[in-house]
């Protein structure tokens, strides 16, 4: 959204907006916006909705104005916790959390977050589960605290786990590693771990 | 006219199944081996045999939240665990609501565009997998509530009036079409509570997400989900809670286990058990108390079990 | 047949249906007005107030009785409904059954008019808000009942009163996609009695639109909102929750984008309107078409006219306010005398 101190500044001009984004959502997700009457409804019991910065109302309003990027910048694509709560009261029957997934996609794509952290958990975790066709917490837990910065995090809760034997620095792959890095380079998206 | 949202047990399960696949959930069968003991005993006393298949994986809900960029890999995931399943003949019993969720929404999404459908059948055909929709996906607390006449005639140990409440979770009341109960305002597990003989209680924020949502539990502790169970319990103990059940196991971990963080963190003394219902309804019909596992609880469990008698048997016993 | 006076069958004592009935009677032909309670009126009855002047409705209808006594050739029937109804002729044979002396009788209609009247949907599908399990939350017409409690002093004044409306209305994933049309003035004019019965109680009404399409409505509405102070939110609420005995309302102020809170006393639904049940067997009985909702289905041409013999007017066909009830019943009546000098 253009940025008011400017000189130049002019308010967003309806016409000039396409609706390619409303298109692109109702094909790919099955989602029409038109649908909705901005009613609120969702917004009103929204569990996080007093730290969004994008309530799920504003979140399709803002498919209706095209504001790809906008989407894809938000905070609230991240800590949304994926309730349900919205879809299910909608009168219109609207799946917002449909949506904030197809945004996440977008965003990972292009390589955008608001929350890094986030975002290199995932990463890692999905990672972890190529190389060794399944999820090596320590191994993971490490680097994500050391990759984040946060090297102490958890730390004393880690070697109570640790002593207690529910944690191993010994994580045995599954025997059928060719067979799930076929699955993910058969599915069409690649690895991203390093690669914005 | 839409779509029936509410459909009567009846409906959703018509005939009581006599064998049913049970499938292994990441977080339940580690984190709270009880719970999946739980399940397993009620269903023997329920007369239904349990199948279950070590090749199946985890459902992949945490790949798909956390990685929304690769959602074809949680979709060939799914293609393969429920073709195990369909191998099998039988249908899909779930006892964690992710699992619940995200079977059923890849499934749906795999048996509604045939491109996705080819593409993960070709990855798992290589691995001598197909998955063609047959098999059915339910949660067991639907088969609890269809059988509860059967649970009520079972009953040995009543629950003496304990307060409990539930905690629906969001991956099951949140759906909006064919599910057992309003998600407004479900009242199926305090009907469950009643039947045990035991005093449903209904709390403020008793419909409150748990705030863990797949991933946010662990990379986003202190800004999310504590502030909420912080609220969560507050209101639970206000309103005399003594127990509090669940139905997924990502809950029982954000709810059971931060209860000690979010004691620290705010200068607080909560001390509510948390289990899941298989548990509380395995406990009424008599199951032995070793083998429902609350050695794995970190909110001791010990002070309700005491409550309802059962105090020479304590949790780790 | 050539003596013998043309009689309509009235089914239904509303303002519609009184009204069509007074108007066969007064151009000299005859109607059985049917009505199945036990006083005449219908739902206006059970209304405290009216839009859009503030005007009490039993004066109304108190006038209407009145017209009715001295019209002789209304035969008036309580208590009785329509049990049969066989073409004849050029007319029906009706079966009246009357509920208070347990007996039937047959009538000759040469004419139906259907004036059966609305009912409220039942909206405790709606979980979130809470109708059917918390006591105070009420539908609108079991609210109009508590205003008229405290226009004669009793019950207790509330400190809060919150009104939602399109509950069940303009919702394709739960109840109906239409809209019900008088909801948004009569919750105007309920949150307005509220204030001038309690000045110092807070009263909000929650909204997507407000809609004020008539003669004074728009002004009306202004008057509710800039000189009686009740405070209009823009948000459909999220949930009802029960908090220190009081009620808890959960929405987004969306013209602020900023999820609100209110604690109130009361909280009043608008449900959907939605046809009564025995107008779909009424309908078929006497060769008239519903639409999938159950409302009669008009002639193209004639919007009170259903079948060859067979009109209507009010809630029957469509939401409806108290004036619209009153004309649609006149033109119905019209109809009708222009059917019976037809020859």
């Amino acid at each position: 959204m253009r940025d008011p101190m400017n000189p130049d500044y002019r308010p967003m001009r309806l016409d000039e907006i396409d609706d390619s984004l409303q298109k692109e959502i109702r094909e790919k997700c099955g989602v029409d916006v038109e649908m909705c009457m901005e009613c609120g409804k969702c917004s009103g019991g929204c569990s996080n909705g007093h730290v969004f910065d994008y309530t799920p109302r504003k979140v399709v309003q803002l498919v209706k104005l095209n504001a790809e990027d906008t989407l894809i910048n938000m905070d609230a694509l991240w800590i949304c916790l994926s309730c349900h709560l919205c879809s299910d009261r909608c009168p219109s029957g609207i799946d917002t959390p449909r949506i904030l997934d197809y945004m996440r996609e977008k965003a990972y794509r292009k390589g955008v977050t608001t929350r890094p952290k986030i975002r290199l958990f995932h990463e890692l975790m999905l990672s972890s589960v190529q190389k060794s066709g399944r999820i090596s917490e320590l191994p993971l837990i490490f680097k994500y605290n050391w990759m984040s910065g946060q090297y102490m995090k958890d730390a004393i809760l880690g070697l109570k786990l640790l002593l207690k034997g529910k944690l191993s620095f010994h994580s045995p792959g599954v025997k059928a590693k060719e067979d799930i890095r076929r699955m993910f380079s058969g599915s069409s998206a690649k690895r991203t771990w390093g690669e914005p | 006219m839409p779509e029936a949202r509410v459909i009567r047990p009846q409906e959703r399960i018509p005939d009581i199944p006599e064998q049913v696949f049970l499938f292994r959930s990441c977080t339940g069968s580690i984190e709270y081996p009880g719970t999946e003991s739980a399940v397993k005993e009620t269903l023997k006393m329920l007369g239904v045999d349990a199948v279950m298949d070590p090749d199946q994986t985890c459902c992949s809900g945490y790949l798909l939240t956390c990685s929304a960029h690769k959602p074809e890999v949680s979709l060939a995931v799914t293609a393969r665990n429920l073709a195990i399943v369909e191998k099998k003949e039988l249908d899909t019993y779930t006892f964690c609501n992710g699992c619940f969720g995200y079977l059923s929404e890849l499934a749906h999404i795999l048996l509604h565009n045939p491109a996705y459908l080819d593409m993960a059948n070709g990855v798992v055909g290589k691995l001598g997998y197909r998955y063609e929709g047959k098999t059915r996906i339910f949660h067991v607390q639907e088969l609890w509530y269809r059988m509860k006449d059967s649970i009520a005639r079972k009953v040995v140990r009543p629950l003496n009036g304990l307060r409990v409440a539930a905690h629906n979770g969001c991956h099951y009341v949140a759906r909006q079409y064919g599910i057992l109960d309003d998600g407004g305002y479900p009242t199926f597990h305090e009907e469950i509570f009643e039947i045990l003989g035991a005093k449903p209680v209904f709390y403020k924020e008793r419909q409150l997400c748990c705030g863990y949502s797949v991933g946010r539990g662990f990379t986003h502790k202190e800004e999310i989900v504590q502030p909420h169970l912080y609220k969560k319990f507050k209101s639970a103990e206000q309103a005399g809670v003594e127990l509090i059940t669940t139905v997924c196991p990502g809950c029982n971990v954000a709810l059971d286990r931060e209860q000690p963080n979010i004691n620290k963190r705010y200068g607080e003394a909560f001390k509510i058990p948390v289990i899941d219902l298989s548990q509380l309804i395995a406990l009424a019909l008599g199951v032995p108390i070793h083998k429902l596992g609350f050695a794995a609880n970190t909110t001791p469990v010990n002070n309700v079990l005491k409550r309802l008698g059962i105090g020479k048997e304590t949790a780790d016993g | 047949m050539g003596n013998r006076t043309k009689t309509a069958v009235v089914i239904g004592a509303g303002p519609a249906g009184i009204e069509a009935a007074l108007k066969i009677a007064q151009a000299g032909f005859r109607a059985i007005l049917v009505e199945k309670e036990a006083e005449l009126g219908g739902t206006l009855k059970q209304l405290c107030s009216s839009f859009p002047r503030w005007e009490d409705p039993q004066e109304l209808l108190d006038s209407k009785i009145l017209e009715l006594q001295a019209c002789p050739e209304v035969a008036i029937r309580k208590n009785t409904v329509v049990t049969a109804g066989t073409p004849n002729g050029n007319g029906y044979i009706v079966t009246l059954s009357d509920a208070l002396n347990a007996q039937s009788d047959e009538v000759l209609a040469d004419a139906i008019v259907l004036a059966t009247g609305f009912e409220l949907m039942d909206i405790s599908i709606y979980g979130e808000y809470g109708y059917g399990v918390y006591p105070d939350v009420l539908n609108a017409l079991e609210f109009e009942a508590t205003l008229k409690e405290w226009k004669l002093g009793k019950g207790k004044p509330p400190k809060g009163v919150a009104l939602f409306k399109c509950v069940g209305s303009r919702d394709r994933s739960k109840g109906n996609p239409y809209c019900s049309k008088i909801c948004c003035m009569y919750t105007a004019k309920q949150a307005g009695m509220v204030k001038e019965l309690f000045p110092e109680a807070k009263v909000y009404v929650f909204y997507m639109d407000y809609r004020a399409a008539g003669k004074e409505y728009e002004e009306f509405v202004r008057e509710v909102i800039e000189k009686r102070h009740v405070r209009y939110v823009r948000g459909r609420p999220s949930k009802v929750l029960c908090e220190d005995g009081r009620l808890l309302v959960r929405a987004e102020d969306t013209l602020l984008g900023l999820p609100v809170e209110v604690l109130v006393d009361i909280v009043v639904l608008a449900p959907a309107v939605v046809p009564r049940p025995t107008t779909r067997r009424l309908a078929q009985m006497f060769g008239a078409k519903t639409d999938e909702y159950g409302f009669i289905e008009p002639d193209r041409f004639n919007p009170v006219q259903t079948a060859a013999r067979t009109f209507f007017a009010g809630g029957c066909g469509f939401a409806v306010e108290t004036p619209l009830a009153q004309q649609q019943g006149a033109a119905a009546a019209a109809n009708v005398i222009a059917l019976f000098r037809l020859k």
